[in-house]
């Protein structure tokens, strides 16, 4: 009967629940869609790392660090026996040296990345210098990201002098000569490095055989002179920064749950107020202060009840539309962020669960905690409108 | 007419031999080219030296000026101090050995210059630090090669090719511009291993200075940059004085 009750009653309130039910019902989609862009966000991030660079570890030359490009750069050793015999979908060989670009004869500080050509572990765009000769010729070929080649002024077939030391710390110069313009999903290995076969970077620099790091598909263990960096560690920038985003979530999450509650809370209160001559009504129809209390909760709960399936048909179309057309985030990649254009929401059955569960109990919490004061009510005032004021 | 004809001929003989003066590797049966690079080390170092001058670096849009005063002792050791302009003033650098400190009274701490940073440019000029650490005796790190002889600016000059005696010398080949009579340097080029020009050096204005002669100014040109080029003018230079060991201490680089 009390169900049938609150039922009517919600019905009756007309715009009021209405109201109620889609601020609710939005909020829990807002709340849905910023988790699941967050984790969006996030795999593609580590995703784009993943392939492009981390693959599932390096073998780095201890002490190596490339945030300290001023150190590293004589931290190079011969491949170490127990990689050597990986086949190439398994390691990625990577030589990393300083060098200057002179683009339209102005200084530019690169880092020369040399990678295996034949390597299939990472998926970078450097099919065009497979192409190429393995002796240098007057020209080094070079592949340049779409970033780093808008930020020198240089388009594919361009030539330009660069500059590096070799092993001795003799200085060294030849014209390279860009061969492709690639597309990178990760700006860490456009902006500002320049791409070449790694037989050719071992030949200018004089290191024959020598690595910075080996990227590998799966640890084989420990290796004499060289120490594994885990997948974590060589994320662990990005992963701070993905920890920090995920506590603003929580934050922006907060303010919704708190808005939902704070309208459903300004509801009920007003129907406390509103409907004291329905409270005397019933009290002096024999109804228990408990009932009514449960009554208006009821309502309450049927609101948020209503909300989530409003949610639902409201949120599902959009869900479905969103992943067509997704989230223009290219502007982030200039600030480093491994990714590019457009991420996609990444909806997790278990956060939507614990959401809307979350979401709904603090509706209910809200519906309950401005009706207590019904228990202290006299009737006879109620009747009159007059227990509250 | 027979006349005409040995006329004719002692004509060309002279000619000839005045050509062959001219282009040929004059006097380079007496002058070795080592001990021509010796004398010259002679003539431009001394055990010490302290230099009053001024950088004059042009970047192709605007030209500063920076006063800097330098002591130096042997080859490897230098102390420079900037005293203008006012942003630059109180800037210290410390060349011991191999190694190079720069101080910065903004900062008040100093800086160890290594690794890349070497190869920066310094202040801005077309010298980099590193080409600081390298001045040394030509002598000492280079072999020397007659190449020809070059009229440069009216003065018949041997063209000599360096050869690092060793691969760890930044710069593998030089080549310069000298005059055996003077026994100076007129001008420098330094080159890259592959042979691409990197960086010129003119030597200008050579005065008297006791029993040497000294450039009054030095032109440097970093040939892979455009329209830049950087003049260290020489205004008062004394050789052989003694400098106290504090300027060569890394306790002098505070304010």
């Amino acid at each position: 009967m009390i169900l049938d009750m609150a039922f009517k009653n919600l019905i009756r309130q007309g715009m009021r629940s209405l109201l109620n039910v889609l601020v609710t019902a939005l909020i829990i989609i807002a709340i849905i869609f910023a988790l699941s862009l967050l984790n969006g966000f996030q795999a593609q991030a580590l995703r784009n790392m993943s392939t492009t660079d981390v693959a599932g570890g390096h073998y780095r030359v201890p002490g190596f660090d490339i945030l300290t490009p001023t150190e590293w750069e004589d931290l190079t050793l011969p491949v170490p026996q127990a990689l050597r015999h990986l086949p190439h979908s398994e390691k990625a060989e990577v030589l990393v040296q300083q060098g200057q670009l002179f683009p339209n004869r102005r200084l530019f500080p690169v880092q020369l990345r040399g990678i295996n050509i034949d390597q299939s572990l990472l998926d970078l765009p450097l099919h065009t210098l497979k192409n190429g000769r393995m002796e240098i010729g007057e020209t080094i070929p070079v592949v340049l990201g779409k970033q780093m080649a808008k930020k020198a002024h240089l388009t594919v077939g361009d030539t330009v002098v660069l500059k590096w030391r070799d092993k001795f710390g003799a200085v060294d110069a030849l014209d390279v000569r860009v061969m492709d313009v690639a597309p990178m999903i990760n700006p860490r290995i456009d902006e500002g490095v320049v791409w070449m076969r790694l037989d050719h970077l071992r030949q200018i620099t004089q290191r024959a055989g020598e690595v910075t790091w080996v990227a590998v598909k799966r640890p084989v263990g420990p290796v004499a002179g060289f120490e594994f960096q885990t997948v974590e560690n060589l994320m662990a920038d990005l992963l701070t920064l993905l920890k920090h985003d995920r506590r603003n979530t929580r934050i922006l999450w907060f303010f919704l749950i708190a808005l939902a509650g704070i309208s459903v809370f300004n509801t009920q209160i007003l129907n406390v107020f509103k409907r004291q001559k329905e409270i005397g009504t019933l009290m002096a129809l024999g109804m228990t202060s408990k009932k009514i209390i449960r009554l208006f909760s009821l309502e309450g709960i049927l609101t948020a009840l209503m909300a989530i399936v409003a949610a639902a048909v409201l949120g599902v179309p959009f869900f479905i539309w969103f992943q067509g057309v997704g989230f223009d985030i290219s502007h982030l990649s200039e600030t480093g962020f491994p990714v590019r254009e457009k991420i996609f929401l990444d909806i997790k059955m278990a956060e939507v669960v614990y959401s809307t569960l979350v979401t709904v109990g603090i509706m209910v919490l809200m519906s309950w905690l401005p009706v207590r004061k019904v228990a202290r009510l006299e009737p006879t005032q109620a009747l009159r409108g007059r227990a509250i004021t | 007419m027979r006349n005409f004809f040995h006329l004719k001929f002692y004509g060309l003989i002279l000619v000839a031999a005045v050509w062959g003066c001219l282009t040929a590797p004059v006097g380079a049966q007496e002058i070795d080219p080592d001990r021509l690079l010796v004398e010259i080390d002679n003539n431009m170092w001394s055990d010490t030296k302290f230099v009053i001058g001024r950088l004059v670096i042009d970047n192709g849009r605007r030209v500063r000026t920076l006063g800097v005063e330098t002591w130096m002792q042997g080859v490897t050791k230098s102390f420079s101090h900037y005293k203008s302009p006012a942003r630059e003033r109180g800037t210290k650098m410390l060349k011991l050995e191999n190694k190079l400190w720069l101080y910065t009274p903004q900062t008040d701490r100093k800086i160890l210059i290594a690794g890349h940073l070497l190869r920066q440019s310094m202040m801005g000029s077309d010298l980099s630090y590193e080409d600081m650490l390298e001045d040394e005796k030509l002598s000492q790190a280079y072999t020397a090669k007659l190449e020809k002889t070059e009229l440069l600016a009216g003065i018949k000059t041997l063209v000599l090719v360096l050869t690092a005696r060793d691969k760890t010398k930044t710069y593998q080949t030089r080549k310069i511009w000298a005059d055996p009579k003077r026994k100076i340097v007129l001008r420098e080029q330094r080159f890259a291993k592959s042979g691409k020009l990197l960086k010129r050096i003119d030597f200008k204005d050579y005065f008297a200075t006791g029993d040497r002669l000294f450039p009054r100014r030095m032109i440097f040109r970093d040939m892979l940059k455009d329209n830049t080029q950087t003049t260290y003018f020489f205004d008062e230079i004394k050789f052989d004085l003694k400098i106290p060991p504090k300027y060569f201490s890394l306790r002098i680089l505070k304010r």
